[in-house]
Parts: C-alpha cells; sequence; structure tokens
C-alpha cells in the first residue's frame, strides 16, 4: 500500500467549506509535493504554487504531470517571489503549514 | 512573520482571502494502529518539539488581526491523516517531505520516539494483514480577509 494522506478528505473538506475557489487567482505559498494542490486546483482559473525546496516542488511537478490543472510551479521562497510580484494580483493566498 | 502576512496582504486583491493553516498548538501528533476497524494503539509522537514555533504562528496572525491588516472571518480544526501500511513506509515518507525531524534533536526523545514506533509495529504484527498505521496531525485553518483599509499596499 502507498501512503495516503488525508483520504477522508478532512483538509479539503475544511478548505472548501471556508472559501469559493470557483473561478480565483491562487497563491498557495509552500507548496510542498503538492498534497494539497492537486485536491483544489481544478476549481481555480490559475494557481501559482511556490515552494523553497527543489526536491518538494520537483515532487509536486511529477505528482500533477498527468495531471490537466491550472497550476504553475516555482522553485522560489516567498520573500523574493514577494520582491518580485505587484500588488494587488490574487483573489486567495493559501498559506499551508508554512508559518511555522 | 508578520512581514510576511503584510506582504500577502499586498499581493491580495483589496478584501482578498488569506486561508492559513498550520498544525495545532494545543494538541500534539500521536499515531494509531487500526486493525478490522478497530483502533488497537494510539501514542503521542514523543518528538513535539516545534510549540513555540507554533505560539509565534499564532502570535503573528494576532497581530495582523490586531493591526487591522485582515480580519477573522472563520476559523476551524481538523485532522490531517497520513496512513501507511507499515511503521518504516510511514517513516521513510517522513524522511522524504523532511518533516518531523527537529534540526536538533535530543537523544532522550529521538529514543522515546523509536520506543513508540516499536510499541506501533508491534500492535501492528498483532493485527490483520489490512492494519494501519496512521499519523494524526491536529491543525488549523482559518480565513482571513484583507483590510482595504491599510495603507500598506504598494
Amino acid at each position: 500500500m502507498a501512503i495516503r494522506t488525508d483520504p477522508e478528505g478532512n483538509e479539503t473538506a475544511a478548505l472548501f467549506d471556508l472559501v469559493d475557489l470557483d473561478g480565483t487567482e491562487v497563491l498557495e505559498i509552500g507548496c510542498g509535493d503538492g498534497r494539497l494542490t492537486w485536491r483544489y486546483a481544478n476549481r481555480a482559473a490559475h494557481v501559482t504554487a511556490i515552494e523553497p525546496f527543489e526536491d518538494s516542488i520537483a515532487r509536486a511537478k511529477e505528482r500533477l504531470r498527468e495531471m490537466k490543472l491550472p497550476v504553475e510551479f516555482r522553485h522560489v521562497n516567498f520573500e523574493d517571489f514577494a520582491a518580485g510580484a505587484e500588488t494587488d494580483i490574487f483573489d486567495v493566498a493559501l498559506l499551508s503549514w508554512s508559518l511555522c | 512573520m508578520v512581514h510576511a502576512l503584510e506582504e500577502i496582504h499586498r499581493l491580495l486583491k483589496p478584501a482578498g482571502t488569506l486561508i492559513e493553516i498550520h498544525p495545532s498548538v494545543h494538541a500534539p501528533p500521536f499515531v494509531e494502529v487500526w486493525s478490522n476497524g478497530r483502533l488497537s494503539f494510539a501514542e503521542r509522537d514523543p518528538v513535539f518539539d516545534y510549540e513555540d514555533d507554533l505560539r509565534q504562528a499564532d502570535a503573528a496572525v494576532a497581530t495582523v488581526l490586531d493591526r487591522g491588516v485582515f480580519v477573522l472571518d472563520d476559523r476551524r480544526g481538523f485532522e490531517l491523516r497520513t496512513h501507511a501500511a507499515s511503521v518504516k513506509e510511514l517513516r521513510d515518507h517522513w524522511a522524504l517531505v523532511g518533516a518531523y525531524d527537529p534540526e536538533e534533536p535530543e537523544e532522550a526523545l529521538m529514543r522515546g520516539r523509536d520506543e513508540m514506533y516499536g510499541r506501533a509495529r508491534a500492535a501492528l504484527e498483532a493485527g490483520s494483514s489490512r492494519a494501519e498505521v496512521i499519523y494524526v496531525e491536529p491543525a488549523t485553518m482559518s480565513r482571513l480577509t484583507s483590510s482595504p483599509l491599510v495603507s500598506s499596499r504598494g
């Protein structure tokens, strides 16, 4: 058996309960290996998923490779990303297990 | 952390939404073993040494709320459960994703974790062939709305 993360869907149930992602421009900060990204990205207009660890973002890209999802993965830390980003561009920011 | 939250505010459209997810500071992660629909083992992970980080995260959120950068709309708890067929599979997974290994591990805590996983392994072996070990992470998810009144933009 392969590892299964949140097969109960507890995290996505909470997420969908809290925010309507339909048609939104999403920034996911600390997407890791895309564990959460693939579960919601089909609802968004576009997802920019950033992650500072190269191994993790490589696994995220591999995980979503076969899926036709509107996700752009970027290997960058938040500080550098924000420094080069314009103002008022995202509808939703998802800070996923990254504040601590 | 506060600066990062203020930067997120700048990147969000006015009245945009921040979803903030982090492990619960009040409930440490724990390990369960289930066999034939019955819980046969449950113990907390003794290596829960990042409470200070979590308290700082909570404090950072509280600060931006106090400053009116964001408004807290809603918050809820949930459990993130990671299932594996063996203790080895679970620990290999954590090693791969780089989680739950402290930067400066205390020998006694790491030994305690090894012993805890040893007991979980014994419970698994005593169970059915479809028994599972599950790492349970209590977590908090908050929805915050970006306040358009704060002038930290641009």
